[in-house]
């Protein structure tokens, strides 16, 4: 009895990575796509959207995710469609400035080691994501510096005043 | 010198009357209304681009500011030319009398009447070719200048169709009106 | 910021379902923005949803859907109208935005989204919410608003081309004359 009972341990120890493994996404092949808020009058702040479709190649399904953009970690978005994620973020034009993101992108297992790190202020650099996602915002166009007819306006004014000068000194 | 006293005779008579009246003669007119009719064909395109008028649809009124600016820029030209030209004849004076002597110094069977008769239609000639490109070039830039003005920012706001006609109708009315009163 | 949180105040009255009571479950108040400076035909709509969990229980499978924006009117172009969590927990928020594209202009009454959750993670019945609704916005047409806004470079440098020989003609014909006699004069000054 004894002797099958240290069998059942060994064989339960040799189970548990590939039932821990059960939880975790292996190889994930990731497709994604984003948005940045082109110009200032299509939004009043500046929105940032990953879109990104997991395949894992245990055939993992509807598993939750969780971003980390700079510092900032929120839960990636399911939608209607199975394995499709959507990571939005919103702020103000200067805190979201042109310039590349990486999106870190955690499962339950690495968000929960994510956040220990995070409460004891330790580092989250080192931690290990289940896959990165890197995309570029190419910063807000706010409109020309100066108005084209107003370009316009004064250079047909620099031209009339010298004929201006001319006549007056024609008329003199 | 082959047509002698006669013609000179008749282009004294043609001098004088150039010289004193605001009529000009075919060709200048011509010369007027075409750049006059050029520069007020020019708000179409800043009225079809980028006020976004439709070209076909607005045909009329295009048609009829254009004509009626041609009129006015036209007799602005003239104005302004009439103006500018005894002036510019003083200033020219000397140094066109100047270069002709030199020119007719060696024609010996000139007589000095006769010289003096080239000296002054030479004169005039200057005077009248610089008072019209003259004329034009500052009426074209004034035109500009209004129009741009008056379309894009005092009429901003109002209908394109509407726009054109007043801003083209008071570029070329203020043209016409600044053309003769001012003398300084 | 402070936009949003008086949207937020008016949407506490839309959620009456726990209202008066403990708060000793989940409670969610959602608002529902338009981004957009101006809302032009073919140009980007930003729509803005945040969720706030004000309860003092987590929320479990949290279900947006927005069905206000028909598709013969709006093409979406990054971002999804019918999404979920599966949890928000109480003081925190989340938030999502939908890019969409309407393809009319005119008038179009912005309405609000459903929102669904449930108390407890084996709760039956879920408890529906509505979003914030931001209102009547007018579409502007393309044209209108590339005839206000468009700085239309390209356009304005024909422009120039073509009053250049209409000022530069004259110019240059006056200038070589009053050259060719002006400095006589100016030498013996």
């Amino acid at each position: 009895m004894a002797a099958t009972g240290k069998v059942l341990v060994v064989i339960g120890l040799f189970l548990l990575p590939v039932l821990t493994y059960g939880d975790t996404c292996l190889a994930p092949h990731v497709k994604s796509q984003t948005y940045s808020t082109p110009e200032a009058i299509v939004s009043t702040e500046t929105v940032l959207i990953v879109e990104f479709t997991v395949t894992c190649k245990n055939g993992l399904k509807n598993i939750n995710l969780y971003a980390d953009i700079g510092g900032r970690t929120l839960p990636a978005t399911k939608t209607s469609e199975a394995n499709k994620y959507q990571i939005s973020i919103t702020d103000e034009h200067k805190k979201l400035p042109s310039g590349s993101y990486n999106l870190r992108i955690f499962d339950e297992e690495g968000f929960a080691a994510l956040r220990k790190a995070q409460r004891s202020g330790e580092s989250t650099d080192s931690l290990k994501p289940l896959f990165t996602i890197t995309m570029s915002h190419p910063g807000i166009w706010s409109g020309p510096m100066v108005q084209s007819e107003f370009v316009a306006a004064m250079s047909a004014i620099v031209v009339w005043w010298l004929a201006y000068t001319a006549r007056s000194k024609l008329l003199a | 010198m082959a047509g002698g006293k006669q013609n000179k005779l008749s282009r004294e008579e043609e001098l004088l009357l150039q010289d004193f009246s605001r009529n000009v003669s075919t060709k200048s007119s011509a010369l007027f209304y075409g750049n006059a009719l050029i520069v007020s064909a020019i708000p179409m395109w800043l009225f079809w681009r980028i006020h976004q008028m439709d070209l076909y649809q607005s045909a009329i009124i295009f048609i009829i500011g254009t004509i009626v600016s041609t009129y006015f820029v036209a007799m602005a030209y003239r104005n302004v030319k009439f103006i500018l030209k005894h002036k510019i004849a003083l200033k020219r004076e000397d140094a066109v009398a100047k270069e002709m002597m030199k020119k007719l110094a060696d024609d010996k069977r000139m007589t000095k009447k006769e010289k003096d008769e080239r000296v002054l239609w030479k004169k005039n000639e200057v005077a009248d070719y610089e008072a019209t490109t003259f004329s034009i070039f500052y009426n074209n830039s004034l035109y500009l200048v209004l129009l741009i003005v008056a379309s894009f920012y005092i009429l901003k706001n109002f209908n394109p169709v509407l726009n054109y006609g007043c801003s083209v109708a008071s570029a070329a009315g203020l043209l016409a009106l600044f053309s003769t009163s001012s003398k300084a | 910021m402070k936009l949003w949180v008086s949207a937020l105040l008016l949407t506490v009255g839309c959620f009456l379902p726990s209202f008066g009571e403990e708060e000793s479950e989940a409670r969610l108040l959602v608002s529902k923005n338009i981004l957009n400076q101006y809302l032009v035909e073919g140009k980007d709509l930003t729509v803005d949803y945040k969720i706030f969990n004000v309860g003092s229980r987590v929320a479990f499978d949290v279900r947006l859907k927005d069905s206000s924006f028909p598709e013969s009117s709006f093409s979406t172009v990054s971002g999804n109208l019918q999404v979920s969590w599966e949890r928000i927990a109480p003081n925190s928020n989340v938030s999502h935005a939908v890019i969409l594209r309407p393809l009319k202009s005119g008038y179009f009454n912005f309405t609000s989204a459903e929102l669904s959750y449930l108390l407890s993670e084996d709760a039956t019945e879920r408890t529906v919410g509505y979003t914030s609704f931001p209102g009547e916005g007018g579409i502007v047409p393309e044209r209108e608003f590339d005839r206000r806004f468009s700085p239309h470079v390209l356009d304005w440098l024909v422009f120039a081309f073509m009053t250049l020989p209409s000022l530069g003609i004259p110019f240059l014909l006056w200038y070589s004359s009053k050259s060719r006699y002006d400095p006589a004069k100016a030498k013996r000054n």
